[in-house]
């Protein structure tokens, strides 16, 4: 019994982790683009749903909506005025971009709502479901649900609709879509706007169930990172899968051996399968 | 034989040489001596990461190993820690070759993400391991027992061993640049494929550019150590420890002789400005100002300062680009 | 304002010398305090919010406060008296957690901004690299607030530490079980769960050692590393024991997560006693006061009825921040009163006058805005007089429920959790 609760914890962990990591995973299989600011993406998407509660009173369905709106800009605009001129530049330069955005992003909510952690106020997703026997935190159990519809919305709008196969049209052969007629750069705008806009979605559900502080997007970056790189980069439902893995294995690994073990165990996993499937779970070889 | 660019070089050299002499107060001191530290752990990255192009975002686990030792030899057997150094290299050097097999089959930014995770590995080990000190760290002697211990009340002799070592590992890439291994890790990062069909041995000359890139940061780790009197898991072996290798030589330009070196030119006193300006107003403003300027220069120079100085400089002190 | 001070330092210099002329007295019209605290990174909160703390310490100190009675030292007068009401001024730095950075700062606060004295620096690795600095340039350096039981005792001159350690935190509990056991309750075991950084690993070994002596078995110790995503294993290890009482050793986000966990995982122990830090941040009982009642926390400070000194100590910060005062920075602001207090019996910003009154401090409880026995250092620098007050959650507040003689409200055993 006590175990079944151990993994039931760890899908729902692991959920927030593919939350937190299918829009990192999109533009980094799209235009192989490493966002070291993905985690701010997230923790502004808390802040944007604290401000929507304090002003509005809004409920999860309206901040959550708010948060996923405002990033979706944010994310547009972050690459119409850098990453496109960055794109131009070497590999090396994406980190110094995104690395710097991280810090401004980061110490720019620092500057405006303090260092002192917040959380929401409870909200009707509060609350704990009882399974037989096994027990079931609301938020996180919506979380979970939510990141399942966006893994399938967004692998459905890849593979099915037209925007889809232009967007991956862009990140297969940029000069042959362009011969079709597609806009490289529009097509990139919107991929970024979806990432960040995943991330919003992901930093209102996550501010239900965990209090933050603007340095919050340190603590998931590196394990979206491992969720990204183990699903294959650009797999939306290997992220999916990814992230249920490893949350997983820290829930029984921390069980078992002891929670400062957890992480220890998480990355010699992943360095052990990259050397055994260089091209993770879910990649294409 | 084409002549090196002789008198930048020397100006460079002149200006660090007398640097001291102007700037003798110990806070100016410390700040070039941070300056010399970064340049070096950055140069010896570019070794891997510029020059052949695989990208390493978790050089702090050699940077951590050669921290580590000084301390280490110092807390076990009382020895000098300067005795460490060694005992540092050795390890980074099987550290080298152990992780370089397996991770150096994966491209790309799967080679950057191996590392990532086998440096955070050993950094939570060593927050759980009591005989390193564990999360608490370790310590080096606080005054000194003598000059072997390299503690001094002033940073004078510090900035000397730096710039030393610094001297020798440009010198040495400089070396490399004109050598059949230089283009073999250019040939490397332009295509492994096609390098692999002419004939260039990949895999070795990766292992071999990643031992040498491992000696280097590894003392570098050494030198902070002792430097510093303490290390803990944190500050050896950190990510913020890699990633600034990264940045630095990003932003001035990898896979250039003088791409670290600029890169630390510009960020060091950058960092140290905007926190004895805005750290102490606690307002993050320190943060903001430099990861602007950081964003900025990616926005409007991607490649890197150098490239700016190769387009602005003296047509007689431009360094012919070796790539 | 400069040449007013000038004058005004002029002036006092000139009575006291018309007093006494035999011994010249040094009238610096400033004392320059530097202080390192982290401002930004991880542990920003607790800089920023030491930062505000000691910026009311030195409004007490520089400004006449005669409503806040004649005990507290230096509050009454302007300035220090014995230096002819010279004032102090700070100059705060930003480590940022690193502690090669901490080095650089304290090198400069010594050599550049010529400060006094030095304060800091929360992160003992910092503590560890900026008191290594002032003992090479022979400065005194008040540690307010760090854990780790190695920065005095290392056989440096120029340290102090004004708060208590983790050994004292762990008497502390001990002590309060022997009192619990007399009264009938049942303390059978314990379980220790316990951030894993330098403050986490040092309070936990001390509790263990300390468990021992008083020959209560720890039925389990749960180490993990700090802003964790997910603390449901360490809860369930947790209810799987059964012990009698958990003690927690966490920051503020960890803090938080497991009163929810515990609740979500429908897990509630007979008495929760939380280490300070995490559980004393403003932040904890607006996230967690319906689920966490009755929760334990240890603090050395108590905001006291209205009317009492600390009270209006609390007030003065509440005015500055928002916020009621915390008891990490108030152990700061303690420091910091102990410090100036030195300098001040020094009479002067000789490092070596200010380092003999330092090892001659020897503070009353009632001169404390803490609950300590006193503030007096012993031959390491190490505070052996500090002592620390159990205070528990009732409604939306911490009471002060022990010692007795000192408790403001009664103990809840068992403590009521979230189920209310």
């Amino acid at each position: 019994m006590l175990l079944l609760q151990v993994i039931v914890g760890g899908l729902l962990l692991g959920a927030i982790y593919a939350l937190f990591s299918s829009g990192l995973t999109l533009i980094w299989g799209m235009m192989n683009f490493i966002n070291f600011a993905h985690g701010e993406f997230v923790m502004l998407g808390m802040y944007v749903s604290l401000l929507v509660v304090m002003w509005l009173g809004g409920g999860p369905a309206a901040f959550g909506f708010a948060a996923a709106f405002s990033l979706f800009v944010l994310g547009v605009f972050v690459y119409l005025s850098l990453i496109r001129y960055v794109l131009r530049g070497p590999m090396l330069s994406q980190i110094l971009s995104t690395f710097g955005l991280a810090l401004l992003l980061r110490y720019t909510a620092f500057w405006i709502f303090s260092a002192n952690f917040v959380s929401l106020p409870q909200t009707s997703l509060s609350g704990t479901l009882n399974v037989g026997g096994v027990l079931m935190p609301v938020p996180q159990l919506v979380a979970g649900v939510i990141a399942i519809l966006l893994t399938i919305g967004l692998h459905l709008m890849l593979t099915r609709t037209k925007v889809g196969s232009q967007l991956l049209a862009v990140s297969e052969d940029r000069g042959a879509a362009m011969l079709m007629g597609i806009r490289p750069d529009r097509m990139q705008a919107l991929a970024w706007g979806l990432s960040a806009g995943a991330a919003g979605i992901a930093g209102a559900l996550m501010a239900i169930a965990y209090p933050w502080s603007p340095s919050v997007g340190e603590t998931f970056g590196l394990t979206a990172f491992v969720v990204v790189a183990l699903g294959g980069f650009g797999s939306v439902p290997g992220a999916l899968l990814a992230g249920l893995i490893i949350g997983l294995i820290q829930a029984l690994s921390a069980f078992w051996f002891g929670p400062i073990y957890k992480d220890i165990i998480v990355y010699a996993l992943f360095v052990a399968l990259l050397w055994l499937r260089p091209q993770g779970l879910m990649g294409k070889a | 034989m084409k002549i090196p660019a002789v008198t930048p070089t020397t100006l460079l050299a002149a200006g660090l040489l007398i640097y001291p002499l102007i700037f003798s107060g110990p806070f100016y001191l410390d700040i070039g001596v941070t300056f010399l530290l970064a340049a070096i752990s950055a140069s010896a990255w570019n070794i891997v990461g510029g020059y052949a192009g695989q990208v390493s975002v978790g050089h702090a686990m050699f940077f951590g190993l050669g921290a580590y030792a000084p301390l280490l030899c110092y807390t076990l057997f009382q020895w000098a820690p300067i005795a460490g150094i060694p005992f540092g290299i050795v390890f980074s050097i099987a550290l080298a070759v152990l992780i370089g097999i397996p991770t150096f089959r994966l491209t790309g930014h799967y080679f950057s993400m191996a590392t990532i995770a086998v440096a955070e590995l050993i950094r939570i080990y060593f927050g759980t391991w009591d005989l390193v000190g564990a999360a608490i760290g370790l310590q080096g002697p606080a005054t000194a027992r003598g000059w072997w211990d390299l503690t001094f009340r002033s940073e004078l002799p510090y900035y000397y061993i730096f710039l030393a070592v610094l001297a020798v590992l440009l010198h040495l890439t400089f070396l490399i640049e004109h050598r059949r291994f230089g283009y073999y890790l250019r040939a490397i990062k332009a295509g492994e494929r096609a390098a692999r069909s002419l004939g260039v041995p990949v895999q070795q000359i990766k292992i071999k550019a990643l031992i040498l890139s491992a000696v280097f940061t590894s003392l570098a780790g050494s030198l902070y150590s002792v430097k510093t009197g303490f290390i803990d898991p944190e500050s050896g072996f950190g990510i913020l420890v890699s990633v600034q290798m990264v940045i630095i030589a990003a932003l001035g330009g990898a896979g250039k002789l003088y791409g670290p070196f600029v890169g630390a030119l510009i960020l060091i006193p950058l960092q140290t400005a905007t926190n004895t300006w805005f750290g102490g107003g606690g307002t993050g403003l320190t943060f903001i100002l430099y990861g602007g300027i950081i964003v900025l220069i990616a926005r409007y120079e991607p490649g890197g300062l150098f490239e700016l100085w190769e387009r602005i400089a003296p047509r007689g002190w431009r360094r012919k680009n070796a790539s | 304002m400069w040449r007013f001070r000038v004058l005004k330092a002029a002036a006092a210099a000139a009575t006291l010398f018309a007093f006494s002329a035999a011994e010249p007295v040094m009238a610096a019209d400033v004392v320059k305090i530097g202080i390192l605290w982290p401002l930004t990174g991880n542990a920003a909160a607790a800089g920023q919010a030491s930062k505000a703390a000691a910026e009311v310490a030195v409004d007490i100190i520089n400004n006449a406060h005669p409503e806040l009675g004649d005990d507290l030292p230096l509050a009454k007068t302007a300035g220090l008296p014995n230096m002819g009401g010279a004032k102090l001024e700070l100059v705060f730095v930003d480590h940022q957690g690193n502690p090669s950075l901490a080095q650089q700062l304290a090198t400069r606060l010594i050599t550049q901004d010529k400060v006094d004295v030095l304060m800091g620096a929360y992160q003992s690795s910092c503590s560890f690299t900026a008191t290594a600095v002032a003992e090479r340039y022979g400065i005194p350096f008040m540690v307010g607030e760090s854990a780790a039981l190695n920065i005095t005792g290392r056989g440096f001159k120029w340290v102090f530490r004004g708060t208590p350690i983790a050994s004292d935190y762990a008497r502390t509990y001990m002590r309060f079980f022997g009192d619990m056991k007399k009264q009938g309750k049942k303390v059978d075991s314990i379980a220790i769960v316990n951030e894993n950084t330098d403050y986490g690993t040092s309070v936990a070994d001390a509790i263990v050692e300390e468990a021992k002596k008083a020959n209560i078995p720890v039925a389990i110790r749960i180490p993990y590393i700090a802003s964790s995503t997910d603390v449901s294993a360490q809860v369930l290890q947790l209810k799987e024991k059964q012990p009698d009482v958990v003690i927690f050793i966490s920051y503020t986000a960890d803090s938080i997560l497991y009163m929810k966990t515990m609740k979500n995982l429908d897990y509630a122990p007979p008495m929760v006693i939380g280490d300070d830090t995490g559980f004393s941040d403003p932040s904890f009982i607006p996230a967690v006061a319906d689920v966490a009642q009755g929760v334990m926390n240890r603090s050395a400070w108590a905001i006291g009825k209205p009317g009492s000194t600390t009270y209006k100590i609390n007030e003065m910060y509440k005015a500055k921040t928002g916020r009621d005062l915390d008891d990490t920075s108030a152990r700061n602001m303690q420091s910091f009163f102990a410090l100036a207090d030195a300098i001040n019996r020094a009479g002067s910003t000789d490092p070596e006058k200010m380092r003999d009154a330092l090892t001659k401090t020897d503070l009353k409880p009632e001169q404390l805005m803490m609950g300590y026995e006193g503030v007096k250092f012993d031959n390491t620098g190490q505070n052996i007089l500090a002592a620390t007050y159990l205070i528990q959650l009732h409604d939306k507040k911490y009471e002060l429920i022990w010692p007795d003689k000192a408790a403001e409200a009664k103990l809840q055993w068992p403590m009521a959790g979230w189920k209310k």
